[in-house]
Protein backbone atom coordinates (compact mmCIF):
# COMPACT_ATOMS: atom_id res chain seq x y z
CA UNK A 1 0.00 0.00 0.00
CA UNK A 2 2.69 2.34 0.91
CA UNK A 3 4.83 1.64 -2.42
CA UNK A 4 1.33 2.29 -4.55
CA UNK A 5 1.34 6.00 -2.44
CA UNK A 6 4.43 6.83 -3.33
CA UNK A 7 4.11 5.69 -6.60
CA UNK A 8 1.32 8.41 -7.12
CA UNK A 9 2.52 10.82 -5.48
CA UNK A 10 5.68 10.60 -8.11
CA UNK A 11 3.07 10.50 -11.00
CA UNK A 12 1.68 13.53 -9.81
CA UNK A 13 4.69 15.47 -9.20
CA UNK A 14 5.65 14.14 -13.13
CA UNK A 15 1.95 15.48 -14.05
CA UNK A 16 2.11 19.05 -12.24
CA UNK A 17 5.75 19.59 -13.47
CA UNK A 18 4.60 19.77 -17.15
CA UNK A 19 1.31 21.66 -15.89
CA UNK A 20 4.02 24.33 -14.72
CA UNK A 21 5.42 24.90 -17.84
CA UNK A 22 8.44 22.95 -17.12
CA UNK A 23 8.99 21.23 -20.51
CA UNK A 24 7.14 24.44 -22.46
CA UNK A 25 9.75 26.53 -21.03
CA UNK A 26 12.29 23.89 -22.23
CA UNK A 27 11.35 23.56 -25.51
CA UNK A 28 10.94 27.51 -26.22
CA UNK A 29 14.50 27.94 -25.06
CA UNK A 30 15.65 25.51 -27.87
CA UNK A 31 13.47 27.02 -30.53
CA UNK A 32 15.03 30.38 -29.28
CA UNK A 33 18.39 29.07 -29.71
CA UNK A 34 17.61 27.09 -33.16
CA UNK A 35 16.74 30.67 -34.63
CA UNK A 36 19.74 32.20 -33.39
CA UNK A 37 21.68 29.21 -35.60
CA UNK A 38 19.36 30.97 -38.43
CA UNK A 39 20.70 34.03 -37.57
CA UNK A 40 24.21 33.36 -37.41
CA UNK A 41 24.45 31.06 -40.52
CA UNK A 42 22.75 34.63 -42.87
CA UNK A 43 25.46 36.83 -41.10
CA UNK A 44 28.07 33.87 -41.77
CA UNK A 45 27.13 33.76 -45.49
CA UNK A 46 27.48 37.60 -45.66
CA UNK A 47 30.73 37.35 -44.37
CA UNK A 48 32.07 35.26 -46.62
CA UNK A 49 30.57 36.84 -49.57
CA UNK A 50 32.01 40.17 -49.30
CA UNK A 51 35.71 39.43 -49.87
CA UNK A 52 34.42 38.52 -53.59
CA UNK A 53 32.13 41.47 -53.65
CA UNK A 54 35.69 43.46 -52.88
CA UNK A 55 37.39 41.86 -55.29
CA UNK A 56 34.70 42.75 -57.91
CA UNK A 57 34.21 46.32 -57.35
CA UNK A 58 38.41 46.39 -57.31
CA UNK A 59 38.88 46.29 -60.20
CA UNK A 60 36.28 48.73 -61.49
CA UNK A 61 36.78 51.42 -58.79
CA UNK A 62 40.25 52.28 -59.00
CA UNK A 63 39.91 55.36 -57.38
CA UNK A 64 38.22 53.94 -54.16
CA UNK A 65 40.71 52.88 -52.21
CA UNK A 66 39.41 54.39 -49.03
CA UNK A 67 35.48 52.92 -49.01
CA UNK A 68 36.75 49.44 -49.74
CA UNK A 69 39.46 49.28 -47.30
CA UNK A 70 36.44 50.43 -44.52
CA UNK A 71 34.51 47.56 -45.71
CA UNK A 72 37.51 44.93 -45.44
CA UNK A 73 38.11 46.27 -41.84
CA UNK A 74 34.45 45.92 -40.67
CA UNK A 75 34.32 42.71 -42.24
CA UNK A 76 37.73 41.89 -39.93
CA UNK A 77 35.85 43.54 -37.04
CA UNK A 78 33.45 41.02 -37.27
CA UNK A 79 35.28 38.45 -37.67
CA UNK A 80 36.83 38.46 -34.33
CA UNK A 81 33.72 38.55 -32.54
CA UNK A 82 33.56 35.32 -31.24
CA UNK A 83 30.12 34.12 -31.53
CA UNK A 84 28.15 31.39 -29.27
CA UNK A 85 24.89 30.35 -28.63
CA UNK A 86 25.34 31.64 -24.97
CA UNK A 87 25.70 35.10 -27.05
CA UNK A 88 21.42 35.31 -26.18
CA UNK A 89 21.96 35.65 -22.72
CA UNK A 90 24.45 38.19 -22.41
CA UNK A 91 23.17 41.87 -23.33
CA UNK A 92 26.29 43.14 -23.66
CA UNK A 93 28.33 40.35 -26.10
CA UNK A 94 24.77 40.74 -27.60
CA UNK A 95 25.05 44.64 -27.68
CA UNK A 96 28.69 44.10 -29.25
CA UNK A 97 27.26 41.93 -32.05
CA UNK A 98 25.00 44.35 -33.55
CA UNK A 99 27.21 46.90 -33.72
CA UNK A 100 29.89 45.04 -35.52
CA UNK A 101 27.00 43.83 -37.75
CA UNK A 102 25.41 47.41 -37.85
CA UNK A 103 29.21 48.69 -38.95
CA UNK A 104 29.36 46.38 -41.34
CA UNK A 105 25.95 47.41 -43.73
CA UNK A 106 26.82 51.01 -43.51
CA UNK A 107 30.47 49.96 -44.60
CA UNK A 108 28.27 48.33 -47.54
CA UNK A 109 25.95 50.71 -48.18
CA UNK A 110 28.57 52.96 -48.69
CA UNK A 111 30.08 50.76 -51.35
CA UNK A 112 26.77 50.59 -53.15
CA UNK A 113 27.16 54.51 -53.58
CA UNK A 114 30.29 54.03 -55.02
CA UNK A 115 29.10 51.32 -57.36
CA UNK A 116 26.38 53.53 -58.54
CA UNK A 117 29.16 55.63 -59.93
CA UNK A 118 30.40 52.48 -62.47
CA UNK A 119 27.93 51.99 -65.11
CA UNK A 120 30.48 49.73 -66.50
CA UNK A 121 30.71 47.68 -63.14
CA UNK A 122 27.16 47.27 -63.10
CA UNK A 123 26.88 45.60 -66.49
CA UNK A 124 29.49 43.43 -65.43
CA UNK A 125 27.68 39.37 -65.38
CA UNK A 126 30.20 38.90 -62.55
CA UNK A 127 28.71 41.17 -60.38
CA UNK A 128 24.92 41.04 -61.25
CA UNK A 129 25.69 37.22 -59.88
CA UNK A 130 27.14 38.91 -56.95
CA UNK A 131 23.90 41.39 -56.21
CA UNK A 132 21.64 38.53 -56.36
CA UNK A 133 23.49 36.50 -53.98
CA UNK A 134 24.35 39.38 -51.50
CA UNK A 135 20.49 40.56 -51.62
CA UNK A 136 19.57 37.05 -51.00
CA UNK A 137 21.58 37.25 -48.10
CA UNK A 138 20.42 40.84 -46.75
CA UNK A 139 17.01 39.27 -47.33
CA UNK A 140 17.83 35.98 -45.42
CA UNK A 141 19.22 38.26 -42.74
CA UNK A 142 15.83 39.94 -42.26
CA UNK A 143 13.91 36.97 -42.34
CA UNK A 144 16.32 34.96 -39.43
CA UNK A 145 16.37 37.84 -37.13
CA UNK A 146 12.55 38.58 -37.30
CA UNK A 147 11.77 34.82 -36.57
CA UNK A 148 14.31 34.93 -34.11
CA UNK A 149 12.61 37.66 -32.34
CA UNK A 150 9.20 35.80 -32.93
CA UNK A 151 10.86 33.16 -30.96
CA UNK A 152 12.89 35.28 -27.65
CA UNK A 153 9.05 36.92 -27.68
CA UNK A 154 7.51 33.65 -27.25
CA UNK A 155 10.17 32.49 -24.60
CA UNK A 156 10.23 35.78 -22.43
CA UNK A 157 6.75 35.45 -22.21
CA UNK A 158 6.77 31.53 -21.05
CA UNK A 159 9.03 32.81 -18.21
CA UNK A 160 7.21 35.39 -16.90
CA UNK A 161 3.55 34.21 -16.94
CA UNK A 162 2.19 33.10 -13.30
CA UNK A 163 3.06 29.38 -12.95
CA UNK A 164 6.20 29.43 -15.14
CA UNK A 165 7.83 32.05 -13.25
CA UNK A 166 7.85 30.03 -10.05
CA UNK A 167 8.61 27.03 -11.67
CA UNK A 168 11.88 29.06 -13.40
CA UNK A 169 12.92 30.78 -10.12
CA UNK A 170 13.24 27.33 -8.20
CA UNK A 171 14.08 24.80 -10.68
CA UNK A 172 15.25 26.25 -14.30
CA UNK A 173 16.60 29.69 -13.61
CA UNK A 174 16.50 30.74 -17.13
CA UNK A 175 17.36 34.48 -18.05
CA UNK A 176 15.23 36.72 -20.06
CA UNK A 177 17.24 36.32 -23.94
CA UNK A 178 17.73 39.73 -26.00
CA UNK A 179 15.85 40.55 -28.80
CA UNK A 180 17.47 42.82 -31.92
CA UNK A 181 16.77 46.18 -31.78
CA UNK A 182 16.33 48.45 -34.64
CA UNK A 183 19.40 50.05 -35.65
CA UNK A 184 20.29 53.37 -34.47
CA UNK A 185 19.69 55.70 -37.02
CA UNK A 186 17.91 53.41 -39.60
CA UNK A 187 14.59 51.29 -38.32
CA UNK A 188 15.67 48.54 -41.13
CA UNK A 189 18.92 47.13 -42.23
CA UNK A 190 19.78 49.05 -45.56
CA UNK A 191 18.67 47.91 -48.68
CA UNK A 192 20.96 46.79 -51.25
CA UNK A 193 20.07 48.06 -54.19
CA UNK A 194 22.02 47.71 -57.44
CA UNK B 1 -16.43 81.14 -28.08
CA UNK B 2 -18.19 78.68 -26.11
CA UNK B 3 -19.12 76.65 -28.79
CA UNK B 4 -15.38 76.56 -30.17
CA UNK B 5 -14.52 74.45 -27.31
CA UNK B 6 -15.53 71.60 -28.14
CA UNK B 7 -14.53 71.60 -31.63
CA UNK B 8 -10.79 72.46 -30.19
CA UNK B 9 -10.95 69.03 -28.57
CA UNK B 10 -12.09 67.51 -31.74
CA UNK B 11 -9.55 69.00 -34.02
CA UNK B 12 -7.03 66.67 -32.71
CA UNK B 13 -8.74 64.06 -32.05
CA UNK B 14 -9.79 63.62 -35.47
CA UNK B 15 -6.65 63.71 -36.89
CA UNK B 16 -5.72 61.24 -34.75
CA UNK B 17 -8.14 59.05 -35.74
CA UNK B 18 -6.83 59.79 -39.06
CA UNK B 19 -3.13 59.19 -38.84
CA UNK B 20 -4.34 56.12 -37.45
CA UNK B 21 -6.57 54.70 -39.90
CA UNK B 22 -3.66 55.61 -42.42
CA UNK B 23 -1.01 53.67 -40.32
CA UNK B 24 -3.97 50.38 -40.43
CA UNK B 25 -4.01 50.87 -44.17
CA UNK B 26 -0.28 51.05 -44.79
CA UNK B 27 -0.36 47.50 -43.51
CA UNK B 28 -3.32 46.54 -44.49
CA UNK B 29 -1.82 44.20 -47.77
CA UNK B 30 -3.10 40.84 -46.61
CA UNK B 31 -2.56 37.74 -47.84
CA UNK B 32 -4.63 36.29 -50.35
CA UNK B 33 -6.48 32.99 -49.98
CA UNK B 34 -4.90 30.14 -51.84
CA UNK B 35 -6.93 28.77 -54.14
CA UNK B 36 -4.64 26.18 -56.49
CA UNK B 37 -1.32 26.37 -58.44
CA UNK B 38 -2.52 29.69 -60.31
CA UNK B 39 -3.64 32.62 -57.93
CA UNK B 40 -4.19 35.07 -60.23
CA UNK B 41 -5.80 37.82 -58.24
CA UNK B 42 -3.99 40.67 -61.06
CA UNK B 43 -5.52 39.07 -63.87
CA UNK B 44 -2.19 38.28 -65.91
CA UNK B 45 -2.78 35.68 -66.82
CA UNK B 46 -5.19 34.19 -69.86
CA UNK B 47 -7.50 31.55 -68.64
CA UNK B 48 -6.13 28.80 -71.30
CA UNK B 49 -2.16 29.42 -70.53
CA UNK B 50 -3.79 29.22 -66.60
CA UNK B 51 -5.18 25.85 -67.36
CA UNK B 52 -2.58 24.79 -69.12
CA UNK B 53 0.06 26.49 -66.25
CA UNK B 54 -2.19 24.34 -63.85
CA UNK B 55 -1.93 21.32 -65.41
CA UNK B 56 1.68 21.34 -65.45
CA UNK B 57 2.31 22.34 -61.97
CA UNK B 58 0.05 19.46 -60.93
CA UNK B 59 2.08 16.85 -63.08
CA UNK B 60 5.42 18.01 -61.59
CA UNK B 61 3.97 18.21 -57.87
CA UNK B 62 2.68 13.89 -58.32
CA UNK B 63 6.19 13.13 -60.13
CA UNK B 64 8.72 15.11 -58.15
CA UNK B 65 6.92 16.23 -55.10
CA UNK B 66 7.93 20.00 -55.38
CA UNK B 67 4.87 22.38 -55.14
CA UNK B 68 5.20 25.53 -57.46
CA UNK B 69 2.72 28.33 -56.86
CA UNK B 70 2.34 31.40 -58.41
CA UNK B 71 0.32 34.03 -57.22
CA UNK B 72 -0.12 37.77 -59.07
CA UNK B 73 -1.79 40.90 -56.77
CA UNK B 74 -2.79 44.53 -58.85
CA UNK B 75 -0.80 46.15 -56.00
CA UNK B 76 1.56 45.97 -53.14
CA UNK B 77 0.18 49.19 -51.68
CA UNK B 78 3.19 49.94 -50.12
CA UNK B 79 4.36 47.09 -49.04
CA UNK B 80 7.61 45.37 -49.73
CA UNK B 81 7.94 42.35 -51.78
CA UNK B 82 10.55 40.79 -49.94
CA UNK B 83 8.60 41.17 -46.85
CA UNK B 84 5.10 40.42 -48.53
CA UNK B 85 6.30 37.54 -49.97
CA UNK B 86 7.95 35.83 -47.32
CA UNK B 87 4.17 36.86 -45.58
CA UNK B 88 2.49 34.34 -48.21
CA UNK B 89 5.08 32.00 -47.47
CA UNK B 90 4.30 31.47 -43.63
CA UNK B 91 0.29 31.70 -44.65
CA UNK B 92 0.28 29.30 -47.30
CA UNK B 93 3.12 26.99 -46.40
CA UNK B 94 3.65 25.41 -49.66
CA UNK B 95 5.56 22.16 -50.23
CA UNK B 96 5.87 19.25 -47.84
CA UNK B 97 6.40 19.64 -44.10
CA UNK B 98 9.70 18.31 -43.68
CA UNK B 99 11.05 18.45 -47.40
CA UNK B 100 10.25 22.47 -47.40
CA UNK B 101 9.93 21.56 -51.22
CA UNK B 102 7.86 24.80 -52.25
CA UNK B 103 8.38 27.31 -54.66
CA UNK B 104 6.04 30.55 -54.89
CA UNK B 105 6.78 33.20 -57.85
CA UNK B 106 5.43 36.32 -57.18
CA UNK B 107 4.42 39.17 -59.44
CA UNK B 108 2.86 42.62 -58.68
CA UNK B 109 1.49 43.88 -61.34
CA UNK B 110 1.72 47.96 -60.76
CA UNK B 111 4.85 48.09 -59.04
CA UNK B 112 6.70 46.08 -61.87
CA UNK B 113 7.43 43.72 -59.01
CA UNK B 114 8.38 40.30 -59.12
CA UNK B 115 9.99 37.51 -56.82
CA UNK B 116 10.59 34.40 -56.48
CA UNK B 117 10.48 32.61 -53.00
CA UNK B 118 12.44 29.34 -52.20
CA UNK B 119 12.04 27.01 -49.75
CA UNK B 120 14.18 25.89 -47.39
CA UNK B 121 14.46 22.50 -49.11
CA UNK B 122 15.26 23.54 -52.60
CA UNK B 123 17.92 26.56 -51.36
CA UNK B 124 20.43 24.45 -52.90
CA UNK B 125 19.37 24.07 -56.43
CA UNK B 126 17.05 27.00 -56.69
CA UNK B 127 19.80 29.27 -55.54
CA UNK B 128 19.57 33.28 -54.96
CA UNK B 129 21.95 33.20 -58.04
CA UNK B 130 19.99 30.34 -60.16
CA UNK B 131 16.44 32.24 -59.49
CA UNK B 132 17.94 35.54 -59.78
CA UNK B 133 18.85 34.44 -63.61
CA UNK B 134 15.38 32.85 -64.09
CA UNK B 135 14.11 36.39 -63.36
CA UNK B 136 16.83 38.73 -65.29
CA UNK B 137 16.74 36.21 -68.25
CA UNK B 138 13.69 33.96 -68.55
CA UNK B 139 10.55 35.94 -67.37
CA UNK B 140 11.76 39.68 -67.19
CA UNK B 141 12.04 40.05 -70.83
CA UNK B 142 8.96 38.88 -71.33
CA UNK B 143 7.22 40.82 -68.93
CA UNK B 144 9.07 43.94 -70.28
CA UNK B 145 7.27 43.58 -73.75
CA UNK B 146 4.21 42.94 -72.21
CA UNK B 147 3.47 39.12 -72.43
CA UNK B 148 2.80 37.85 -68.96
CA UNK B 149 1.61 34.58 -70.26
CA UNK B 150 4.64 33.48 -72.43
CA UNK B 151 6.62 34.91 -68.89
CA UNK B 152 5.25 32.55 -67.04
CA UNK B 153 5.19 30.05 -69.12
CA UNK B 154 8.79 30.26 -69.72
CA UNK B 155 9.44 31.00 -66.14
CA UNK B 156 7.83 27.58 -64.49
CA UNK B 157 9.29 25.90 -67.61
CA UNK B 158 12.94 26.93 -66.22
CA UNK B 159 12.19 26.37 -62.75
CA UNK B 160 11.31 22.70 -62.73
CA UNK B 161 14.17 22.10 -65.20
CA UNK B 162 15.95 23.60 -62.53
CA UNK B 163 14.22 21.96 -59.69
CA UNK B 164 14.17 18.20 -60.82
CA UNK B 165 15.36 15.82 -59.56
CA UNK B 166 16.16 17.07 -56.43
CA UNK B 167 12.68 15.25 -54.81
CA UNK B 168 11.07 12.37 -55.80
CA UNK B 169 7.37 11.87 -54.78
CA UNK B 170 6.45 8.86 -52.68
CA UNK B 171 3.72 7.23 -51.67
CA UNK B 172 3.01 9.62 -48.39
CA UNK B 173 1.54 8.96 -45.21
CA UNK B 174 0.57 11.97 -42.71
CA UNK B 175 3.10 12.17 -39.83
CA UNK B 176 0.68 14.19 -38.19
CA UNK B 177 -1.54 11.28 -37.95
CA UNK B 178 1.77 9.22 -36.80
CA UNK B 179 2.27 11.73 -33.91
CA UNK B 180 -0.91 11.77 -32.75
CA UNK B 181 -1.09 8.00 -32.98
CA UNK B 182 2.46 7.87 -30.37
CA UNK B 183 0.60 10.84 -28.08
CA UNK B 184 -2.66 9.04 -27.79
CA UNK B 185 -0.98 5.67 -26.93
CA UNK B 186 1.55 7.46 -24.23
CA UNK B 187 -1.37 9.12 -23.06
CA UNK B 188 -3.14 6.08 -23.20
CA UNK B 189 -0.94 3.78 -20.72
CA UNK B 190 -0.26 6.90 -18.13
CA UNK B 191 -3.85 6.90 -17.61
CA UNK B 192 -4.28 3.51 -17.51
CA UNK B 193 -1.54 3.19 -14.91
CA UNK B 194 -3.04 6.18 -12.89
CA UNK B 195 -6.61 4.36 -12.63
CA UNK B 196 -5.25 1.55 -11.70
CA UNK B 197 -3.23 3.35 -8.87
CA UNK B 198 -6.00 4.92 -7.82
CA UNK B 199 -8.48 2.31 -7.99
CA UNK B 200 -6.00 0.21 -6.18
CA UNK B 201 -6.52 2.69 -3.31
CA UNK B 202 -10.24 2.65 -3.63
CA UNK B 203 -13.14 1.69 -5.95
CA UNK B 204 -14.51 5.48 -5.97
CA UNK B 205 -10.97 7.11 -6.24
CA UNK B 206 -10.67 4.71 -9.27
CA UNK B 207 -13.89 5.56 -10.71
CA UNK B 208 -13.18 9.13 -10.19
CA UNK B 209 -9.57 9.21 -12.55
CA UNK B 210 -11.75 7.23 -14.63
CA UNK B 211 -14.41 10.18 -15.14
CA UNK B 212 -11.16 12.56 -15.60
CA UNK B 213 -8.65 10.92 -17.48
CA UNK B 214 -10.83 9.64 -19.87
CA UNK B 215 -11.71 12.43 -21.59
CA UNK B 216 -8.88 15.09 -20.89
CA UNK B 217 -7.21 11.81 -22.75
CA UNK B 218 -9.69 12.83 -25.87
CA UNK B 219 -9.21 16.11 -25.36
CA UNK B 220 -5.60 16.47 -25.60
CA UNK B 221 -4.46 13.89 -28.17
CA UNK B 222 -7.94 14.33 -30.19
CA UNK B 223 -8.38 18.18 -29.59
CA UNK B 224 -11.10 19.52 -31.73
CA UNK B 225 -12.80 16.66 -33.37
CA UNK B 226 -14.61 15.23 -29.81
CA UNK B 227 -18.07 17.49 -28.93
CA UNK B 228 -19.32 18.20 -25.35
CA UNK B 229 -21.66 14.84 -25.94
CA UNK B 230 -18.42 13.07 -26.60
CA UNK B 231 -16.74 13.81 -23.63
CA UNK B 232 -19.74 13.59 -21.67
CA UNK B 233 -20.47 9.38 -22.94
CA UNK B 234 -16.45 9.01 -22.36
CA UNK B 235 -16.42 10.37 -18.69
CA UNK B 236 -19.13 7.95 -17.85
CA UNK B 237 -17.05 5.33 -19.71
CA UNK B 238 -14.18 6.06 -17.64
CA UNK B 239 -16.21 6.08 -14.20
CA UNK B 240 -16.88 1.81 -15.68
CA UNK B 241 -13.89 1.16 -16.38
CA UNK B 242 -11.71 3.00 -13.62
CA UNK B 243 -13.64 1.28 -11.20
CA UNK B 244 -13.29 -2.49 -13.15
CA UNK B 245 -9.86 -1.84 -14.48
CA UNK B 246 -7.95 -2.74 -11.04
CA UNK B 247 -10.62 -5.95 -10.29
CA UNK B 248 -9.74 -6.82 -14.23
CA UNK B 249 -5.91 -6.47 -13.27
CA UNK B 250 -6.17 -8.43 -9.96
CA UNK B 251 -7.19 -12.29 -9.93
CA UNK B 252 -10.51 -12.11 -10.02
CA UNK B 253 -11.08 -13.72 -13.19
CA UNK B 254 -14.46 -13.64 -13.07
CA UNK B 255 -14.54 -10.56 -14.57
CA UNK B 256 -12.53 -11.05 -17.38
CA UNK B 257 -15.96 -11.65 -19.73
CA UNK B 258 -17.28 -7.95 -19.33
CA UNK B 259 -14.17 -6.64 -20.53
CA UNK B 260 -15.38 -6.89 -24.29
CA UNK B 261 -18.12 -4.52 -24.37
CA UNK B 262 -15.58 -0.89 -22.46
CA UNK B 263 -12.50 -1.70 -24.10
CA UNK B 264 -14.26 -1.31 -27.86
CA UNK B 265 -15.95 1.81 -26.34
CA UNK B 266 -15.65 5.79 -27.74
CA UNK B 267 -13.05 5.67 -29.45
CA UNK B 268 -13.76 3.85 -33.03
CA UNK B 269 -15.50 6.80 -34.61
CA UNK B 270 -12.54 9.28 -34.27
CA UNK B 271 -11.79 11.15 -37.24
CA UNK B 272 -7.97 13.07 -37.75
CA UNK B 273 -8.37 13.58 -41.47
CA UNK B 274 -7.93 17.50 -42.37
CA UNK B 275 -10.61 18.99 -45.25
CA UNK B 276 -10.29 19.00 -48.89
CA UNK B 277 -9.39 21.34 -51.33
CA UNK B 278 -5.87 22.73 -52.39
CA UNK B 279 -3.49 23.39 -49.66
CA UNK B 280 0.25 23.73 -48.35
CA UNK B 281 1.84 20.99 -47.04
CA UNK B 282 3.59 22.76 -44.13
CA UNK B 283 6.95 23.67 -45.92
CA UNK B 284 9.40 26.32 -44.60
CA UNK B 285 10.85 29.25 -46.53
CA UNK B 286 13.98 30.88 -44.51
CA UNK B 287 13.66 33.88 -47.35
CA UNK B 288 15.69 31.75 -50.14
CA UNK B 289 15.33 33.41 -53.77
CA UNK B 290 15.69 36.58 -55.74
CA UNK B 291 13.62 40.10 -56.51
CA UNK B 292 13.96 41.63 -59.40
CA UNK B 293 11.58 44.21 -61.54
CA UNK B 294 10.72 44.80 -65.23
Amino acid sequence: MKKIIYLFVLLLSIFSISGCGYNKMQANEEAVKAAWGDVEASYQRRNDLIPNLVEVVKGYAKHEKDTLIAVTEARAKVGNIQISKEMVNDPKAFAQFQEAQSAMSSALSRLMVVVEKYPDLKANQNFKDLQHQLEGTENRINVARSRYNKAVEIFNTSIRIFPNNITNSVLLQLKLKEPFKAETGSEKAPQVKF
Amino acid sequence: MQAKKPLKILYPAFILSFILLLTLSAHALDVPKLQGYVNDYAGMISPSVKTKLEAELKTFEQTDSTQIVILTIPSLEGDVIDSFSIKVADKWKIGQKGKDNGVIIIAAKNNRKMRIEVGRGLESTLTDLATGRIIDRVIGPSFKKGDFDGGFTAGVAALIAAAKGEFKSEKKFSPKKQENLSRFLTFLIFSGIFMLIMGSISRILGSAAGAISLPLLAKLTIAGSSGVFTLIILGLAGVVIGGLLPILFSNSSRHYGSRGPWSSGGFGGVDIGGGGGFDGGGGDFGGGGASGDW
